[in-house]
Formats: C-alpha cells, structure tokens, sequence
C-alpha cells in the first residue's frame, strides 16, 4: 500500500541526449519508418507538388484545392462528420468501458469482447449488412413502415455516416477508455465520494478526466480514421468527403490528375494536427496518478436498481452496434433476402461453397495480422518510450511520422509499395513486393498507429518514480524497461497489439494492391474476391462471419490473458 | 511428353487449325500463367476448371483486382513484370493500356469467330486484345420493389426520366465503372451529344445513388434497397440464376461490346499466355461461358447451338441487330471528358439537380390536370438549362481539354481548373433552372 | 484566526458496534466495538493487516460490515453511501486530483455540496490558510513537494466541514522530519477544530505522541483501548505489552494459590506472585527494561527480586545505557541511566538483576 506520491521528478530534465541505446533505437525506428512509410509514400504523393505536365516543384496545385467548392465542402463536411462521429461513439463507449472496469460486472469480458466486435466488421460486406438492416428498404424501415407508415433515413447522407461510423470506430475509445480506467488509483475516486461526490458528476468531474490520456488516445483515433476513411462514404454513395475524393481521383482509370495526392497530402496533415492537438491538451499534466504495484482495490457492488439500469444500457448499446454482425450471420445463412425484413428461407449452402477455400485465407491472415500486431506493439512501446522518457533531440518526429501512417489512404500506400519494392529483386529474380512480407509490413505500418496510441496511454499512466526505483536498485535502462515497464504496460500493450492485429486481419485496401497470388491472399481479399459478383452476398457474407468469429476468439483470448496476468500481479480487481 | 501433347490435341479438339496445332506442339507451354483480371470468382472458377482440364500443365494463377487498381497494378510493376494476361470487360482499360505499351499484339489462330458482333468489332484492329465473350446494357429491376412501389416495367432509358422513377433509380459513377461508362457512352453516340446528355440528365434527376463499384448497382437492386438499376446484362443475369426477384431488359438504343483478353508486354510466360488465349476463343472455352454463373454471350456463333431457347443470342436476335454503331475511337477519345463531366454535373451536383427535378415533376403533374401554357414554357426553359453543357461535342474531343486531364506535357489548363468551371457552371445553371421550375410552379397551380 | 473559527463545526461521537467483516474466508474484521467521544483525537494503531485501515474505511463506507453498526453522533450511518456520510478522510497517498489545481482540489467537495461560490473561495481561502499553502493555490499537485501535498489533502477534507476526520496513514510518505513537523501541525489543527479525529498508523510514537486513546489492534481484533499512559502502563495482554514500548517476557509456570502464589521462570529462578496481582491462564512474567537495575551478586533487598544474569552486550544511548542479559536461556533488556564516572558492566561479565515486585505483569497472550 505504498503510494508514489507524483513529484516533479518528470519535469526535471534528466538527460540532454540519450544513452548510446538509445539513439541506436531511435535511428533503428527511424530508418524502418523512413523506409517503409515516408520513402514509399513519398514516391506516390511528390505529385502533388510538381507542375502539370513537367516535374517543376509548385504549389499551385494546394491554390486549386482551396479554390475548388467541392473540396471545401469535402473539407468541412469531413470535419463535421468526425466530429460528430466521436460524440456518437463516446455515448456508445463511456457507459461500456466505465460499467466493465469500475464495477463488479458479470460478463465483463464478455462485453469488452462484443463491443470490441464492430471494428472488425469485415469491408464491403458489413455495409452490406447494415443496409439490410438500417438501409431504406431495411427490415427495420418496411417493418416500420408497414407498422406505422414511416421510415427512418438512418444511413442517408452525412447522418448515415456519421450513424455508420460510430458503431464502426467506437470500439476505439473503449479500448483505450478501457484501459485508462482500470488504472485509474481507486483512492482518487474515493476521495471524491468521500468529499461529497457520487454518480454522473464523480464521473464527469473526477474519473472520466483522469482516464482522459485513454480517451483521448481513442478518440483521436477515432477522429482521424473517421476523416480518413473512404470505404464507408462511399458505400454510402457519399462522395463530397475529403478521403473518398482522394481515392476516387487517385483510383480513376486513365487521368493523371494531382489532386487526388494533393488530398491525401491535406488528409496527412489533417490527420498529424488533430493527433498533435490530442497531445497538446494533455501537456504539462501529470497522470501518473497510478500506485501500480500496490494491491488492488475491490471493484464496486452495484445495487439492485443500478444492476438493472447498467445491465439494460450495456445490452441496448451492444443490441444497436451489433445489429450489423446479426445482419451479417443472417445473410450468410439466407438463400434469397430481398425487400423482405427476413430472408425468404435459409442454407448452409454458402459454408460449403467457402469452406474448401477459407483454409489458405485464414492461415495467411492469421500469420499476417499476428506479426504486422507484433511488428506494432515493439514499434509502439519504443516510440512511446523515446518520446515520453527519453530528451532525443526530434524523438516527436518519430511519433508523427508514424501517426500520420493512419492519414494515408492505403491504396496510396500500395501503389508506392509496388514502386518502391517491385523493382529490388531476389537473387532468383522475384520481386521484393511480391513477397507475402510485403503485406505483412504494409499491414504493420497502416496499423502502428493504433498500437502507438495504446502504449502511449499506458506508459503516460505509468509514474517515473517506478523506473527510477528500478535504475536505483541497479537496474540498466533497457533492464527497466523489460522487467518494470513492459510488465507495467501489458494492459495498454495487448490493447494495443489486439487492436492492431484485429483490424489487420480486415484490412484490404493496400492487401489489394500487394496481394500476388491466391496462396498467399488473407481473408479480406477473399471476401473481395466474393463480392465481385452479382450472384448474392451468400459467399461472402459466410467469409466475412468465419472472420469475425475467427478475430473475436483472438481477442476473447487476449482479454482473457488481461484479466488473468492483471490478476497474477494483483493489479486486477 | 508425348502423352502431354497427345493430351492436349485431343483436348482442343480438331476444330483447332492445324497451324495453331503445330504451334503448340512445337512450344508445349507448361508452368503457370498469371492473369489479372476483374472478373468474379463465379466467372474465373469455371474458366480455371476447364482449361486447366484441356492444357495439362498449366496452371492458371488468378490475381483478382478491380480494373482500375489492375490496370495501375500492371502500370506500376512493368519493370519487372510477372503478369501475363490482362482480362477483363472494359475496352477503354485496354486502350489505356495499349496506349501506354504494356501489351503485346498477337494472333490468334481460333477460326469461327466472325469479325464484328451487333456492329462492334470483337478483336482490337491492331491485335493487342481479343473479344471473348459479349455483352449488352440495360435495365434492371427488383419485382418485390416495384409492385410494393407501384413502378411500371421500364423499357426505355427515357422512362427512367419519368416521375415515377423519382428517386428509384441507380447507376454506378462512369468514372469509376468501365461498363457503365459504355452505356453513357452509348446513349451518346445513339442519341447524339446534346440530345443524349439530356436524356442522361433527366434520368439521372431521378437516381437514388450513384455507385462507385459497377457491383453496388446489382447488389441495391437484388436486396431492395433501390428499385432499378442501370446494368450490364450479366449482372441481371447471374442475380436471375440465384433466385434473385429481377428482371433485366435491353432499351433499344444499346449495344453489345465484348469483354476481353490481353497479352502483357514482356511476359513471364508467353506460351502459355497464348494457349489461354487460344482455349477462350476454342469451342470448349467458349461453351463454359454458357454456364448459369457466367451467363456472357460467347463470341462464337455455333456455341449457340447448345445454349437454351431463351438465350439471347446477338447473331440472330433482331432485337441486337438494330442497335446502334459503336465507335470505338470516339468513345477512347473522350473517355475522361466524358467521366468527368458526368462527375462534375452529376454526381456531385446530384442534390441540386434532383431538386429541381423534384420540382418539374411536380409542374407536369399539375399541368395535367390543368393546362397551362405559361407554366409549361417556364418548366422547359428549367429543363433547357439542365440539359445545358460547358462543352460542345467538337471541344470535348479536343486535344486541349484532352490535355488537362492526361498530365501531357503540354502547357493549358490544369484538371482541377476545368473542373471548377464546369462544377460553377452546373450549379449556375442549376440554381437557375430551380427558380424557374418553382416560378412555372407558382403559374401551375 | 477567523479562519479557524468559520470552519469549526460542533464534535460528535463515532460509536462502532459489534462490527464483524469478511472476504470471504478471511475474517478481517471480528466483533469491533468502539466508542469514540466528541472531539477525541484517537488511534488505530497495529502491525499491517490488523484490520486497521479497513475499519477506517469502513466508517467512510468504502467498506461494508457484514453485521453491526456505525454511529456519527448517535446517527447511525450503515446503510449511507460514502458521499452522504460527512466523514472526511485524508488518503494515504492523498489521493490529489493531477487535473485540477491545488484551488480546485480543495473547492471540489465545497462544489459538490452546492455551495455558493463566493463562499466557496472564501473557505478556499481559509482552508489553505489553514495549513499555510495559500500561496501555492494555483499550482497543480505534482508541483508540489510530499509535505505539501499532504497539507493540501488535509485542506482539501477539512474544508467541507466534516463532522469526523479520517486520517489514513497520513505520515508514511513524508521524511522523519517533516513527520514531527506535521504530526504536531495535525495535532494543533484537531485542537483548533475540536474535529473528532480518527488517525490510522503502524507507528506507536506517532500514536502515543498525538493521540488522546488509542486502540490497538492485532488480527481483526481490538486488544485494548486506553490512553497512551494507560496502555504503557497497564497492557491488557503480551501483544499490547510488546507492541508498545519494550517488554521484557519471560515464560514460566504458576504454582500455589492464594498468598503464597509463586511463578517460576523457566530454568527454575521462582518468584513470589504478590497477593493483589491479576495472573490469566498460560500468563508470562513481564517487565519494562526501566524498571530493572544490574548490580554485583548480593543479597536482595527487602521484597526486591534478585536474579543471577550474564552481561550479553551493551548499547549506550546517551541518557541510559541499555544492557542485554541472560537470564537462563532468555535475554531481557536492562535500561540502566547512565551518570558519568559510573562503572559500566563488561559483557560476558556475572551481574544480578534486581526488580521491585510492583513493577511485574503477568499477562497472557
């Protein structure tokens, strides 16, 4: 029951540069991301600054982008819908993330892995789903409609967006809430109980602020891939949004148009901002507030009328986010599901079709998610540690650099893959990019940002005070980290990790570009490969289901490994 | 290798002519060709199947993209290219293509092809790519739909213009759709520039959606979700097959247009790369094309014989022999003009243009009721100033406005320029138009 | 001092009745019953998993009896959440909000309580002054040093006005030094409040040094409740006994009855039990190390107890010097006040220890 009172031990410069280590790390992160994100990228996106027609540096090209009415109401309108997009998924993540971890819930795992599911909503076929759903002609609107005569508009327009996105994203911020709110010291809140407090305004004015780092970190997340993102709009037949305008001039077959570039320059820089002002709010706070290492405090009882009004709110939420996944398993059982709110009958016989095939996909996907979360999870602790721990000169560029991989549109990301990495052969002449690890490392460098933003958090939470007690005991830098840190993080890491490696395994823009033959493809070109027919979405649909329970049992399995070891080091509740 | 060969000749069978039978013989390709292709696994697979079954020792590798990311995807790996074959519907990608030389001309030695099909000549005059199957536009609709919405059967492409369409109708963007781009294409050339963009326009007053994938039309129109769409026919087709409640027909002024296949410059496997060509074109490969998941029309006239009664068959059918000429180079010379405008005025416009729509729908179901001359002449002035364009046919062929969105060398306007020009002068012209419908309104009623 | 005078609010009593908690198995807390008087400053004092800090938050309600009841000035309070009871508790590791200022901090409960605000910055104001930290006021807590923050989480609980101070272990985290310095700045606060004060500690001088009684506690249960003096003095048992100040323990056996009751000490030296003293079952000799003298072999003195001993070593301490020697197999500690030119004894050296018979407990486990 030690506690560490936080002193002004952060705030103390404690090194003008860092240990010969150190700087070994940096340039070794450095030199990946350089290679692997800005070099590739760079190749791609220099358009956007070069004269039609000649390769003359101008800027002439960003003057067109203001000028252009289309792509001020893009930029405004991605504005409003991300914003938007993260008030909706905080009212969809606060009652979750705060009744799991501040609360003795029965099937809290549960829960954390169900609200968990939607970002794994596999491309394509979950619009699919929710259409049948949500859509104009839905079950939900011809039922209302037969039942009342009117409908809904829940998937039209910047709403149907905005509505579609929050299910989609919001698990962003529960994880990281999650998380932050596990490590919130119990003392903090007691003593707000204790001064007077209870209820909403204990959440509002006390806990909920100091898991702000987690909140933030998600959403933040939540903004960006919002802003970025181009599959939903689209889908949505949204076109006046900045990512789809990005892709679809980048995309279009025959124009060398630099605007798409110029976009995907603007989104870049959109997206850095917004990640940069998340980290600017926290500045010059201190949120170790943790007594890590102390024993756990019990989790609170709820009474019998909380019990009822918790439970009912947690089970309408994951009713609403997880209507697209019951839309998704019904159409993969339905024969023909047409302006009708039910299918007319179902089969199995879509399983079958997938089985034979489904093997090789998810062989590959699970290699291939597990080592891109990896490859994140070792980034993302060593950035978070050089940018919070160490005084590196430019140790925040390597946080921007890899954040602003969540900006770029993964097509871009793929062309500039196939430029960079096409032409370096094998001693037997195959390409470099057509290697499976190319993907993999694709993979790893869209989704470092989410492992980044995760071990961030934690280590913010972790105070110093705990590292210098280990270097004072003798241990080396790189031994703290190991045996304090890391042990310290894991919470925040495997969040981290299960983030990433779940939204791999879904992944399939920059897989479609890099993606050379059917024995090396993933799951998500599977499911592309389904949906390119107008025979139904049976096929694909079954895919998309053995994705989801594929991904859902990693991350119940990763939760589990949470509860268990937080347990173990008596940190859980 | 005696068995292989043997293997192979009796396979292909002796419609084959014998100099292609020598070719063969003399090269006896073996490994693996890679082809790129749009096509769906529900089309692939068969294909695979078969000719797998008829050239022993191939294996035929399928790298599924979209046609956009597979023409980019060829582009961006000539250096050291490892692909074969291009295959996929949309002419125009294989212009763009042979226009950036990243296709090898062949011959192919399959006989019983005719030169043209409907007045479309199946193979690329120059040899760089091959017809193998065809394919008409159209439209389709969900039965369930339309009865629960009262909709009639639309025949013609006019009837979309129709206020009972209003807001029932989905067309995938021609920017992002090859096939669709030929339909517009077509309504064009069969109806001439002005007339034809009108008509365009007046449909397009009543689309629920503009699609950016050719398969988020089929998709809409199968589960409901809109009411009909502008298609090609396989799509219908093979939705038809599933059990699907759609029907599918040919507005008159259409055409058919192959889908085809091509041979990569500088392939890994050039043999074999010919011998998938040569299967396609072959009795047996055409015959797969009859299957119920394919549904394309084969491109050779005696496969019909062992299709169904009710196949539509583009060599006899009166129906395809009366539609229209499609001129290929015309179509391939404007293809981003044309795009463009179409997203310019259009897509991103859609809200102000389906406004005013709304409107004149509204002005010719008062007027009749009660006519009324004024309000008539006020509402064609509106749908004058919808149909106006920013470029006459002569400048969107022009090697100036062809310029700006090539990234050619020469100096002139920049893509994005033209564009705000032309996005100003839809929303002028809309927002006028919409004054004058609810002026012609006013007068109606 | 208008300050002070604005934030003293009459003293209630905290009585503790029949008190048992478990988790599961373990029972933590067994049948506590305490009475806490109007304006007593008083301990919990016990070795770590005594049950001490349980209790105390169980009177902040963070923790819930199986059975029994707590009362704040006869009001019972078992059934109030924490945010109703009016109990303020300072947290061991203060437990100060990182987000908010060190103003802010000390508001929040005014704030909760709805508050005025004018009259909220007014007892801002004059909790800070209280502990001397106006001046930091809008500092953010890691800005300040151990003993500040201490002092902000005190300002913090007292100015809300509660009818009862819970203090958590509210030393451990401050240096020896500053520990005297803030327990006598507690202990001056408690008098000018006259705030019924509950103090939780491990450390008996800390104990002994502020409060008026103590209860002392071992296992989940309370041993004694006394003043200081009293339980120095008269421990009710051997933990008491060792757990406060030194004790010399000896084992031995009680033979006789009546007057002529004798304990004999293991290794055979018998003592004459005095007709008044109180012996339980299975009870040990004990005695303060004070209460002995060391002498050369001799006689006894009248009714004075002479034991033979060997000198084990020795430790000057200024005022005394503190010999440890074996009776039999069992060492014992002699504290003998040291005058200078005095002889010292050598270690390893025969000596007697002499004890006066009213200076022996028999006491039992």
């Amino acid at each position: 029951m030690t506690a560490i009172p936080t002193t002004t031990a952060s705030r103390r410069p404690r090194r003008i540069a860092g240990t010969p280590g150190q700087i070994a790390l940096a340039l070794a992160i450095a030199a990946f991301l350089l290679m692997f994100l800005v070099l590739p990228v760079a190749t791609v996106i220099y358009v956007a600054f070069t004269e039609k027609g000649t390769s003359t540096f101008t800027l002439v090209n960003f003057y067109d982008f203001v000028r252009t009415e289309l792509f001020m109401r893009s930029l405004w309108n991605s504005f409003y819908v991300s914003a938007m997009s993260v008030v909706w998924a905080s009212v969809f993540a606060l009652p979750l993330a705060y009744l799991t971890t501040r609360f003795v819930f029965r099937g809290a795992a549960i829960v954390q892995t169900l609200g968990f599911l939607p970002l794994i909503m596999p491309p394509f076929v979950g619009a699919v789903a929710m259409q049948l759903f949500f859509g104009r002609n839905g079950s939900i609107n011809l039922l209302l409609d037969d039942w009342f005569g009117f409908k809904i508009d829940f998937m039209e327009g910047l709403n149907g967006v905005i509505f579609v996105q929050s299910v989609h994203y919001f698990p962003f911020i529960l994880i990281n809430l999650s998380a932050a709110l596990r490590n919130v010291d119990r003392a903090m809140e007691e003593a707000a109980q204790n001064l007077g407090s209870s209820g909403f305004r204990l959440f509002r004015r006390i806990v909920f602020p100091l898991a702000m780092p987690g909140y933030l970190a998600g959403a933040s997340l939540v903004f960006v891939k919002v802003f970025d993102d181009l599959a939903t709009p689209l889908l949505l037949n949204v076109k006046d949004m900045l990512a789809p305008q990005a892709y679809l001039r980048v995309t279009s077959i025959g124009i060398a148009d630099p605007m798409g570039y110029v976009i995907s320059v603007v989104l870049i820089i959109a997206s850095v901002l917004a990640m940069w002002l998340s980290a600017r709010a926290l500045k010059g706070r201190d949120y170790a507030t943790t007594q890590r290492g102390g024993g756990g405090l019990a989790k609170r009882v709820m009474t019998p009328m909380e019990a009822v009004f918790g439970y009912g709110i947690v089970i309408l939420i994951l009713a609403l986010v997880l209507a697209p996944h019951l839309g998704l398993l019904l159409l993969s059982f339905a024969t023909i599901w047409s302006y009708s709110p039910l299918p007319d009958a179902f089969t199995t016989a879509h399983y079958a079709r997938v089985f034979g095939e489904s093997s090789v996909y998810i062989k590959n996907t699970l290699i291939y998610a597990t080592i891109a979360g990896g490859i994140d999870v070792v980034l993302g602790v060593a950035i978070a540690y050089l940018v919070l721990r160490t005084k590196l000169v430019g140790r925040e560029w390597l946080d921007w650099m890899a954040t602003a991989a969540l900006a770029i549109p993964g097509v871009v990301l793929g062309i500039g893959y196939l430029r960079t990495f096409y032409g370096v052969t094998l001693p037997d002449g195959t390409p470099l990019a057509a290697l499976w690890i190319t993907i993999v490392l694709a993979l790893a460098i869209r989704r470092l940002p989410y492992a980044l933003r995760a071990c961030y958090a934690a280590l913010q939470q972790i105070s110093v005070s705990l590292e210098e007690a280990a270097e004072n005991l003798g241990a080396t830098k790189a031994r703290t980290v190991r045996r304090i840190v890391v042990p310290l993080m894991a919470g925040g890491i495997l969040a981290g990790f299960v983030t990433s490696f779940s939204t791999a395994a879904v992944e399939l823009s920059a897989t479609l570009m890099l993606v050379q033959s059917n024995s090396d493809a993933p799951l998500a070109y599977g499911l592309y490969v389904f949906m390119q027919s107008a025979a139904g979405r049976g096929p694909g649909a079954a895919l998309g289901v053995v994705a989801v329970i594929l991904v859902a049992a990693c991350t119940f399995l990763s939760h589990l490994i949470i509860e268990r070891s937080q347990k173990a080091k008596g940190m859980g509740h | 290798m005696l068995n292989r060969r043997t293997a192979l000749a009796a396979s292909l069978g002796l419609s084959l002519s014998a100099s292609f039978m020598t070719i063969a013989l003399a090269q006896a390709p073996a490994g693996k060709v890679t082809v790129v292709t749009s096509f769906s696994k529900d089309v692939t697979d068969p294909i695979k199947k078969a000719f797998e079954k008829a050239v022993p020792g191939l294996t035929l590798e399928v790298q599924n993209r979209n046609t956009n990311a597979g023409v980019k995807y060829v582009e961006e790996t000539k250096a050291n290219n490892q692909v074969d074959l291009f295959w996929a519907s949309a002419p125009d990608a294989f212009e763009v293509l042979k226009g950036k030389k990243l296709l090898t001309a062949y011959k192919p030695k399959a006989t019983g092809i005719p030169d043209k099909i409907g007045s479309y000549p199946i193979n690329d005059p120059a040899g760089f790519y091959f017809g193998f199957a065809a394919s008409g536009y159209g439209i389709m609709w969900n039965d369930r739909y339309a009865k629960a919405n009262k909709l009639p059967e639309p025949k013609e492409w006019q009837d979309l213009a129709k206020p009972v369409f209003y807001d029932h109708v989905a067309i995938a963007a021609p920017s992002r759709s090859g096939t669709t781009h030929l339909t517009i294409e077509t309504i064009l050339q069969g109806e001439g520039w002005d007339k034809g963009w009108r008509t365009i326009k007046e449909m397009a007053g009543n689309f629920r959606s503009i699609n950016e994938r050719s398969f988020g039309v089929p998709e809409q129109v199968n589960s409901g979700q809109v009411g009909v769409g502008v298609v090609i026919d396989f799509f219908a087709f093979s939705a038809q097959a599933s059990g699907f409640p759609v029907k599918f027909v040919y507005p008159s002024v259409t055409t058919v247009v192959p889908a085809n296949v091509g041979i990569i410059a500088n392939p890994p496997n050039k043999a074999a790369a010919e011998a998938f060509i040569e299967f396609l074109l072959s009795p047996t490969g055409q015959e797969v094309l009859l299957e119920p998941g394919i549904r394309r029309l084969p491109v050779n006239p005696a496969v019909y014989a062992k299709a169904g009664a009710d196949y539509p068959n583009p060599f006899t059918d009166p129906r395809f022999q009366k539609m229209i000429g499609f001129d290929v180079d015309k179509s391939e010379g404007r293809t981003a003009v044309v795009d463009t405008l179409f997203d310019q005025l259009i897509s991103f416009q859609l809200d102000a243009l389906k406004g005013v729509n709304k409107v004149l729908h509204e002005v010719d179901a008062a007027l009749a009721k009660k006519p009324n001359d004024k309000a008539k002449a006020l509402a064609e002035e509106a749908r004058v100033l919808l149909a106006a364009m920013p470029v006459t046919e002569a400048q969107a062929a022009s090697a100036e406005l062809r310029g700006a969105f090539t990234g050619g060398k020469e100096k002139g306007a920049r893509q994005a320029e033209v564009e705000a020009q032309w996005a100003s002068f839809a929303r002028d012209n809309y927002a006028k138009a919409k004054t004058k419908a609810e002026e012609a309104l006013k007068a109606a009623k | 001092m208008n300050a002070t005078v604005s934030l003293t609010t009459p003293a209630v009593a905290v009585d503790i009745e029949g008190v048992n908690l478990s988790y599961g198995t373990n029972h933590v807390l067994k049948n506590v019953n305490l009475a806490i008087k109007p304006g007593e400053f008083f301990a919990f004092l016990g070795p770590s998993g005594c049950g001490k800090t349980t209790l105390l938050r169980l009177i902040a309600g963070f923790n819930h009896a199986d059975t029994g009841e707590v009362r704040i000035g006869s009001k019972p309070i078992t059934d109030l959440p924490p945010w109703k009871r009016d109990v303020g508790m300072v947290f061991q590791s203060y437990a100060l909000w990182p987000h908010m200022t060190v103003r802010r901090n000390v508001a929040f409960g005014l704030e909760e309580r709805g508050v005025k605000r004018a009259e909220v910055e007014r007892r801002v104001e004059a909790a800070l002054g209280l502990v001397g930290l106006a001046h930091l006021a809008e500092r953010r807590p890691s800005q300040l040093s151990g003993g500040q923050q201490q002092r902000v989480a005190v300002a913090r609980t007292v100015a809300v006005e509660p009818k009862v101070l819970l203090l958590d272990e509210p030393l451990s985290n401050l240096d020896a030094k500053m520990r005297v310095q803030v327990r006598r700045e507690l202990r001056d606060l408690q008098q000018r409040l006259g705030l019924t004060t509950i103090f939780v500690t491990h450390d008996q001088e800390e104990a002994n040094t502020i409060c008026d009684r103590i209860a002392v506690m071992n296992d989940g249960i309370v041993q004694q409740v006394g003043t200081p003096m009293e339980l120095y003095e008269r421990p009710a048992n051997l933990f008491v006994a060792g757990f406060l100040g030194t004790a010399n323990i000896l084992g031995g056996k009680l033979t006789g009855s009546g007057g002529t009751r004798v304990f004999e000490i293991e290794g055979g030296t018998r003592v004459p039990v005095p007709a008044d003293a109180q012996v339980p079952e299975g009870a040990k000799l004990v005695f303060r190390p004070q209460h002995a003298s060391l002498g050369d072999a001799g006689p006894a003195g009248d009714g004075i107890l002479a034991l033979p001993c060997t000198v084990a070593n020795r430790e000057f301490l200024g005022a005394s010097v503190r010999y440890g020697v074996r009776i039999g197999t069992t060492e014992v500690a002699v504290d003998v006040p040291f005058q200078s030119g005095s002889g010292l004894f050598e270690v390893r050296s025969s000596a007697t220890l002499r004890l006066s018979p009213h200076a022996l407990l028999w006491l039992a486990a």
